[in-house]
């Protein structure tokens, strides 16, 4: 080589090939998007800047004056309870020239279901009731999109029992100089909202010193929920015994999940206006757990079989229904009388279940 | 599609000409100005690495040329790898999802299968969505059909030939709460709600985007080759995986396989337990022999199908529920046409019709639309269809838990 090469060859070349490999490893950094430097991440570090969703992207913050932050506290092996709070603040000038804020902000609560029954109860049926769908692959947990609740396993339990669970939830919205409109958060739809769920319960049991063996996981596609609400109706969710009548003209429904290991029946009133009453059956034996401690030591009222509280914002009520605990749990506001709405909920479903009605009365029709 | 990619490479090639010509030309000017030249490489054909690293200028150019070439290679190298074509191309089959190991799997090995097909694409307006073909062609006749299309809402039409074969008690539901089954000449599955959306029931009623899969047809009945069935059942899945990442949706259908209960045998009736359904009285004409014995589907699933005297495909006597709501839509074009001779049932409960072959009812359920449907190939015995129809409608709706139905036929007599 040295005959061939002179010195000055020698460099150019080498310069040359430097110049080539350079490229090459550019080329598949490119490729491949693996960028050396290191992308943001989220949430004990369970999500990382442009892994998926667009509040994670950093397109998200290119706009003028955007900045994500966040705030948060892990969980502990001698402390199980962490809180993480993604918030995306953007300001930009309208096409009329008026001052826009966006705010977006995602939060990550890990920890026992509130203790307080009534708290919990109104927690429950805000995670796994309305348009709700239960997560695949057995996760004992449910997701709309905008929210999200996994219970985690029983090596996660509290002290005395009670299960920890994660939950998601997100609000954005724009703010004008005069009005505040709702808008999307970004979180990327339920299929998303799993993998994000899933994610952060995965890092959180590991920070508590709870983690399984194997790290749980969303593989199957999520089911999408079957239906919209309907407004045209006399029979709410298709539950006999729910017939509302005249009523039903200032009402809508909507049918949530309806397996086996969950159901949900969501009456409102009209344009908005509120809660009518919000119908939940969980037989999960996980999901069940959430209720333990708060159903009682006897029956609710004469009649009704197991056990359960009827107060003044919900009825509750556990039965066992072909061998696993059934919880029924209506949210109302209490100056409605829906114990037979409640009472018609609870036997229709048990009845579909195939087990003997909870609530007194003709079970049929 | 081919001719633009013709004409492109036909431009590409007119332009690699011009860069000769002109490379040539620069050769000639230099030859001719070439004094730097030394005389003992003038005999050195221009390509002579000698002459090329020749000066320090024009080894730099040479360099930067060598490295462009490189470049050039390398990143074609990387784009045909990506793309699977050129020499990376992989022989995949029917839109990419089969390797050749998947096609010899479904030919017992046999790797000399011909394929063919049509892209999945929507029509303009995707009124019809989305639809495709794949065939593949063994030398010694088999053959399989692969088809993407959308089930139509008129399944009293020409749907039924697809629910005689698709939905027969031949099948076996892949379980796990898919919307898809197999047997060892058909199988089906649908393409997950999540992925595609779920067509709105209370527009036009449509029915889901189902991949399906025929070989053909077997004279026995109940003689289903299992390992032939957990192929195909494993090539449904493996198409719909595919389709799914390529429009981008996230989530793997596991293989079913395992979960999957065995082939359906003929059942042993009792004549109080028709099709084992109990309190379903055999009617006399089909206690004798020679009737067919029934087949009834096996497993929990999008539908429970009971068939007897199947002749390709086409059963003598079905009793099928179909209980999975995206499936059981289908139903509702014609649970309404059959008006002229409704059946009565309790207000809200559903509605159906009866005839002189069939009937049927498409119940309102918790679950949503569920079709109880009762259907002979001949109207023969309009008697037999309408107890029938009454007894099995309790019964089945009892057992999914959509009980109690109790219908009041028309003009009973």
């Amino acid at each position: 080589m040295k005959q061939l090469m002179s010195g000055a060859r020698r460099r150019t070349a080498l310069i040359g090939g430097a110049v080539v490999v350079l490229v090459a490893a550019g080329l598949g950094t490119w490729a491949t998007d693996t960028w050396p430097f290191d992308k943001d991440t989220y949430c004990w570090g369970a999500w990382k800047e442009d892994s998926g969703p667009d509040f994670l992207s950093s397109e998200a913050l290119e706009e003028d004056n955007a900045s994500r932050t966040s705030k948060e506290t892990a969980p502990t092996p001698g402390r199980q309870r962490g809180r993480c709070t993604v918030t995306i603040h953007s300001e930009r000038v309208s096409g009329g020239g008026e001052k826009v804020v966006e705010e977006t902000e995602v939060t990550v609560a890990y920890g026992p279901a509130p203790e307080d029954a009534a708290e919990r109860m109104e927690w429950i049926g805000g995670y796994l009731g309305g348009r709700a769908m239960p997560l695949p692959d057995g996760l004992p947990g449910a997701t709309d999109g905008n929210h999200a609740l996994l219970v985690l396993p029983k090596g996660c339990d509290a002290p005395g029992g009670r299960p920890t669970a994660v939950t998601l939830d997100s609000t954005a919205r724009s703010v004008y100089s005069d009005s505040t409109m709702p808008a999307g958060a970004g979180l990327g739809g339920s299929q998303s909202v799993a993998r994000l769920l899933v994610a952060v319960a995965n890092r959180g049991m590991e920070k508590a010193g709870c983690a399984p063996a194997q790290p749980l996981e969303v593989v199957s596609p999520l089911t999408a929920l079957p239906e919209e609400d309907e407004s045209f109706f006399t029979r709410a969710c298709r539950i006999r015994g729910l017939d509302l009548g005249e009523e039903a003209k200032e009402l809508e429904y909507q049918v949530g999940a309806v397996t086996r290991d969950l159901q949900s029946c969501s009456v409102r009133l009209r344009r908005g206006a509120g809660r009518y009453f919000d119908a939940l059956m969980v037989a999960q034996p996980r999901l069940s757990a959430l209720f333990d401690g708060a159903t009682g030591s006897r029956a609710p009222a004469r009649g009704w079989r197991g056990t359960g509280v009827f107060a003044d914002d919900y009825k509750v009520v556990r039965a066992d229904c072909a061998g696993r605990p059934l919880t029924a749990l209506m949210l109302a506001p209490s100056t409605r009388e829906t114990t037979p709405y409640f009472a018609a909920f609870a036997n229709a479903v048990a009845r579909r279940l195939g087990c003997a009605s909870v609530a007194p009365g003709s079970a049929t029709r | 599609m081919n001719d633009s990619e013709n004409t492109q490479n036909a431009e590409k090639a007119e332009n690699s000409e011009n860069a000769e010509i002109t490379r040539s030309a620069e050769h000639g000017t230099a030859d001719v100005s070439g004094s730097a030249t030394p005389p003992h490489e003038r005999h050195r054909p221009w390509w002579h690495w000698r002459r090329l690293t020749g000066s320090r200028p024009r080894l730099a150019v040479t360099t930067g040329v060598a490295g462009a070439v490189i470049g050039a290679l390398i990143g074609g190298a990387g784009v045909a790898w990506q793309t699977g074509t050129g020499p990376f191309a992989d022989d995949r089959a029917c839109w990419g999802a089969f390797s050749r190991d998947d096609v010899a799997a479904l030919f017992g090995g046999k790797r000399d299968i011909e394929t063919s097909e049509v892209p999945i694409t929507s029509d303009r307006i995707g009124n019809e969505g989305a639809s495709g073909e794949c065939r593949l062609r063994s030398p010694r006749g088999r053959r399989i059909t692969v088809q993407a299309h959308r089930l139509d809402n008129w399944f009293g039409g020409s749907g039924d030939r697809w629910a005689d074969e698709f939905l027969s008690a031949r099948l076996t539901p892949l379980g796990g709460g898919l919307l898809g089954m197999a047997s060892d000449t058909r199988a089906w599955l649908a393409v997950p709600d999540g992925c595609v959306g779920r067509p709105n029931p209370s527009d036009v009623p449509n029915g889901p985007t189902v991949i399906d899969l025929e070989t053909g047809w077997t004279v026995y009945d109940d003689e289903v080759d299992t390992e032939a069935r957990d192929e195909l059942a494993r090539a449904v899945v493996k198409l719909v995986n595919h389709y799914m990442a390529d429009l981008g949706c996230t989530g793997t259908i596991a293989d079913p396989v395992g979960g999957m209960p065995a082939p359906p045998r003929f059942l042993d009736e009792k004549k109080d337990a028709m099709c084992g359904v109990k309190g379903l009285p055999l009617p006399g004409a089909y206690q004798r022999e020679g009737r067919g014995r029934p087949l009834v589907t096996r497993g929990d699933g999008p539908v429970r199908t009971c068939d007897r005297g199947v002749l390709f495909g086409h059963p003598g006597l079905r009793l099928m529920t179909v209980e999975d709501p995206r499936l059981a839509v289908l139903y509702d074009g014609l649970s309404r046409a059959g008006a002229k001779e409704p059946v009565k049932a309790g207000e809200g409960d559903g509605r159906g019709f009866v005839r002189d072959e069939m009937g049927m009812f498409q119940a309102e359920c918790q679950t949503g639309p569920v079709t109880f449907l009762v259907r002979a190939d001949d109207a023969d015995r309009p008697g037999d269809i309408r107890t029938l129809l009454t007894r099995y409608v309790a019964a089945e709706a009892d057992r999914i838990g959509c009980g109690p139905l109790r219908l009041t036929l028309p003009g009973a007599g």
